[in-house]
C-alpha cells in the first residue's frame, strides 16, 4: 500500500476517534499504538513507552511545570495589585484609560509569565470589577482581558515558543527575542482599537471623575511608580540573565518561580491553603500538557517511520505551488485541525512535518514560530479549545453572561489577524532583534 | 454495583489522592535543585554534573506519579463539540465504549513497553549517556509505577461510569 494513503488514513482515523469525546491523550495514544502494531507488528508495541522515554532528554520541558507554578503563584502573590493601581491612577483620566491600562498591565505580566493563566486570573479578579464599577462596557472589557492575557504566550518567557523550539530544533533564545516586538505590537494594536472605539462610542469607557482623579496628588502619583520596581527585578533575574547567557533556560524559569514565591511570602499572601491550591493546579495543568505531549510524540513517531516529511514535500512541491500558497494552506490546516485538537497536540504532530518544508521554501523557522504563536493566541480566544474562554467562564462575575464572553472576543481576534498579516508582510518585526543578537 | 467494585474504586481513589498530594510537591524539588545549581554554578563557579538530569527525573516523576490524581481532578482536555451536549448518562455511555479501544489499549501498551524497558535496564545495567551516567532502572521503575497508577485509576473511572449508567452513586 502506498505510504501517502496510509498517512492520510491514520490522520482521518485519529480525527474521527476524537469526536467520541474521550480525553485527547488517550485517543491520540490509542490510535498511534494501533497503527504502530499494524505496521510493524511486535516491534511497534514498545513505541508508546519509547516515545515517553524520549521526553526525559527534553530538558527544556522542565520550564513547563515551573512556568505554570509561577503563573498561579503570581496571581496569589499580590505583585499585580500595586501594579494595577499604578496603571489605574496614571491612565484613568483618559477616556477608555482603564482598559488601556489593563492592556499595559497584561503586557507587563506577560513578561513575567509563560502562559496566559496569570493574566486571566489577575485581569478578572482585579481589573474587571474596577472597570465594571466605573461603567465601562462589559463586553468590551471582557474582550480586553482575554486578548491582553493572550500576550502571555508571545512576550518572553513563553511556554509555547519553548515547545515550538524543541519540535522545530531552533534555539529558544532566538524565538523569545523574536516574540518581543510582535508582542508589543499586538499590545499597541489592542490599545489603538480601544482608543478608536472609545472615541466613536463615548459611553464605552468613561474617564475617571474629577473627584477620583484628585484623590492622588502628583507626589502620590510618582510614589506609585515604585510598583514597577519588583516586576523589573523579576524580569531582570529571569529573562534578563537568560538573555545575557548567565543562566540556562530552565534555571531562569526556576529562579523566576522562586522569586515569585518569595514575593508572595513578603506580601504575606501565602497561606498553607492557597499554597496547596497553587500546587494542585500546577500538577493538574502539568499533567494535562505532559500526557498530551507524550501521546502526541508516540503518534508522531509513526510519521517518522513512514517518512512522511518527504511525502509531504513531494505533495506540496510537485504541484508547483508558490511558497506563500503553501504557507496559506498550512494555515488552513491549523484551523481545520484546531477543531479537533488542542494546540499542544497539534504542534507536536504537525510542526515536525511542516517546519522542514518551511525551511526548504526559504522562510525563516523563527519567523514561522512567531506566526504559529499568534495562531495559538487566536485559538486561546475561540472555541472549541479556547483556554482563555474556559478560564473566563470560570472566573467572570455573574453579570457577565456566556453570550457576552463569546461576543467579546471577535473584535480582538480581528486585530490579531491584522497583526499576523503585518508580521507576514514585514517579517522584520519578528526577525530584526534575533538577527541583531544571538542567544542560544 | 457489587461490593468488590465499590471497594476497588474507594481504594484506588484514595491511593491516587495520596500519591497526587505527594507528586504536587515535587515541583518545589525541581525548583529547589535548579535554583541551587544556578547559584553554585554562576556565583561560586561550581557546577554539578547531576543537577540537570536529576531535575528531569523529578519532573518526569511528577507528571507520571500525579497522573492518576489528574484523572480525579478532570484535568484532561476532550474534543467536546458533541460530548458536552450529551446528558450525564450519555457521557457515561460514551466513556464506557471508548474506554477499551483508547484508554485501556494505550495505557496497557505503555505499561507493557515500560516493563520490558525495566527488564532491559536491569539485565544490561543500562546507564544514561551523560557525563554523570546514572543507572536507568530506578527512573524507569518510577515511570512505570506512575503509568500503573494511571491505569488503575482509569479502571476506577470506568467503574464510576458504569455506576452512572445504572443510576447508582459511587461515593
Amino acid at each position: 500500500m502506498n505510504y501517502t494513503l496510509i498517512g492520510v488514513s491514520i490522520f482521518i482515523a485519529m480525527l474521527a476517534s476524537l469526536i467520541t469525546g474521550r480525553q485527547i491523550f488517550a485517543v491520540i495514544g490509542g490510535v498511534g499504538c494501533a497503527f504502530a502494531l499494524a505496521l510493524w507488528g511486535k516491534g511497534g508495541s514498545a513505541l508508546a513507552f519509547q516515545a515517553s522515554f524520549k521526553l526525559l532528554n527534553w530538558y527544556s520541558l522542565m520550564t513547563l511545570p515551573l512556568f505554570v507554578y509561577m503563573g498561579y503563584m503570581f496571581s496569589v502573590s499580590g505583585i499585580a495589585d500595586d501594579l494595577y493601581t499604578m496603571f489605574h491612577v496614571w491612565m484613568g483620566p483618559v477616556r477608555g484609560g482603564l482598559a488601556l491600562g489593563t492592556i499595559a498591565l497584561q503586557a507587563v505580566i506577560a513578561a513575567m509569565n509563560g502562559l496566559s493563566v496569570a493574566g486571566m486570573a489577575i485581569g478578572s479578579a482585579i481589573a474587571l470589577p474596577e472597570m465594571l464599577k466605573r461603567k465601562y462596557d462589559k463586553v468590551m472589557i471582557t474582550g480586553v482581558i482575554q486578548a491582553g492575557s493572550s500576550l502571555g504566550i508571545m512576550i518572553p518567557p513563553s511556554v509555547v515558543l519553548v515547545l515550538y523550539a524543541m519540535i522545530a530544533r531552533q534555539p529558544v533564545g532566538q524565538l523569545w527575542l523574536a516574540g518581543i516586538f510582535p508582542g508589543i505590537m499586538l499590545a499597541i494594536l489592542f490599545m489603538i482599537y480601544i482608543v478608536i472605539r472609545c472615541l466613536i462610542q463615548k459611553e464605552l469607557g468613561p474617564a475617571l471623575s474629577k473627584e477620583e482623579r484628585d484623590r492622588y496628588s502628583l507626589k502620590d502619583k510618582f510614589k506609585l511608580l515604585r510598583a514597577s520596581l519588583l516586576p523589573i527585578l523579576i524580569i531582570f533575574f529571569m529573562s534578563g540573565l537568560f538573555f545575557l547567557g548567565v543562566t540556562s533556560l530552565f534555571e531562569s524559569a526556576a529562579v523566576g518561580a522562586a522569586m515569585t514565591t518569595l514575593a508572595a511570602l513578603i506580601n504575606k499572601r501565602l497561606t498553607w491553603q492557597n499554597f496547596n491550591e497553587v500546587l494542585r493546579e500546577t500538577l493538574s495543568v502539568t499533567c494535562m500538557f505532559m500526557w498530551v505531549i507524550m501521546a502526541a510524540l508516540a503518534f508522531g513517531s509513526i510519521y517518522d517511520g513512514l517518512g512522511a516529511v518527504h511525502g509531504l514535500e513531494k505533495m506540496f512541491l510537485s504541484h508547483g505551488m508558490a511558497p506563500w500558497e503553501v504557507i496559506a494552506v498550512m494555515g488552513l490546516t491549523y484551523i481545520l485541525l484546531g477543531m479537533f485538537l488542542d494546540d499542544t497536540a497539534m504542534l507536536i504532530i504537525v510542526a515536525p512535518l511542516y517546519v522542514p518544508l518551511v525551511i526548504k521554501l526559504g522562510f525563516s523557522p523563527i519567523w514561522y514560530g512567531v506566526l504559529y504563536t499568534i495562531t495559538c493566541q487566536i485559538a486561546y480566544l475561540t472555541p472549541p479549545f479556547g483556554y482563555n474562554l474556559f478560564l473566563m467562564r470560570a472566573m467572570a462575575p455573574k453579570e457577565i453572561t456566556l453570550a457576552d464572553i463569546y461576543k467579546s472576543v471577535w473584535p480582538f481576534v480581528m486585530v490579531m489577524i491584522l497583526g499576523m498579516i503585518l508580521v507576514m508582510v514585514f517579517p522584520d518585526i519578528a526577525l530584526w532583534l534575533p538577527t541583531k543578537y544571538f542567544v542560544k | 454495583m457489587c461490593k468488590a467494585a465499590k471497594s476497588y474504586v474507594k481504594f484506588i481513589d484514595n491511593i491516587s489522592k495520596a500519591t497526587g498530594e505527594f507528586a504536587m510537591f515535587l515541583v518545589l524539588g525541581l525548583m529547589g535543585i535548579l535554583v541551587y545549581e544556578s547559584i553554585t554554578r554562576t556565583v561560586f563557579n561550581r557546577p554539578h554534573i547531576w543537577a540537570v538530569e536529576i531535575s528531569a527525573f523529578v519532573m518526569t516523576a511528577q507528571y507520571l506519579i500525579g497522573g492518576g490524581y489528574s484523572l480525579i481532578l478532570r484535568s484532561h482536555v476532550r474534543m467536546d463539540l458533541f460530548y458536552h451536549r450529551l446528558s450525564e448518562r450519555g457521557q457515561a455511555i460514551a466513556d464506557v465504549i471508548t474506554f477499551f479501544p483508547f484508554t485501556l489499549f494505550y495505557l496497557g501498551l505503555l505499561l507493557f513497553g515500560g516493563i520490558r524497558g525495566i527488564q532491559y535496564a536491569l539485565e544490561f545495567h543500562q546507564k544514561s549517556y551523560t557525563a554523570w551516567a546514572p543507572p536507568m532502572a530506578p527512573i524507569k521503575i518510577i515511570m512505570v509505577t506512575g503509568i500503573l497508577l494511571m491505569l488503575l485509576q482509569s479502571i476506577a473511572e470506568f467503574i464510576k461510569s458504569i455506576a452512572t449508567i445504572r443510576g447508582e452513586e459511587i461515593p
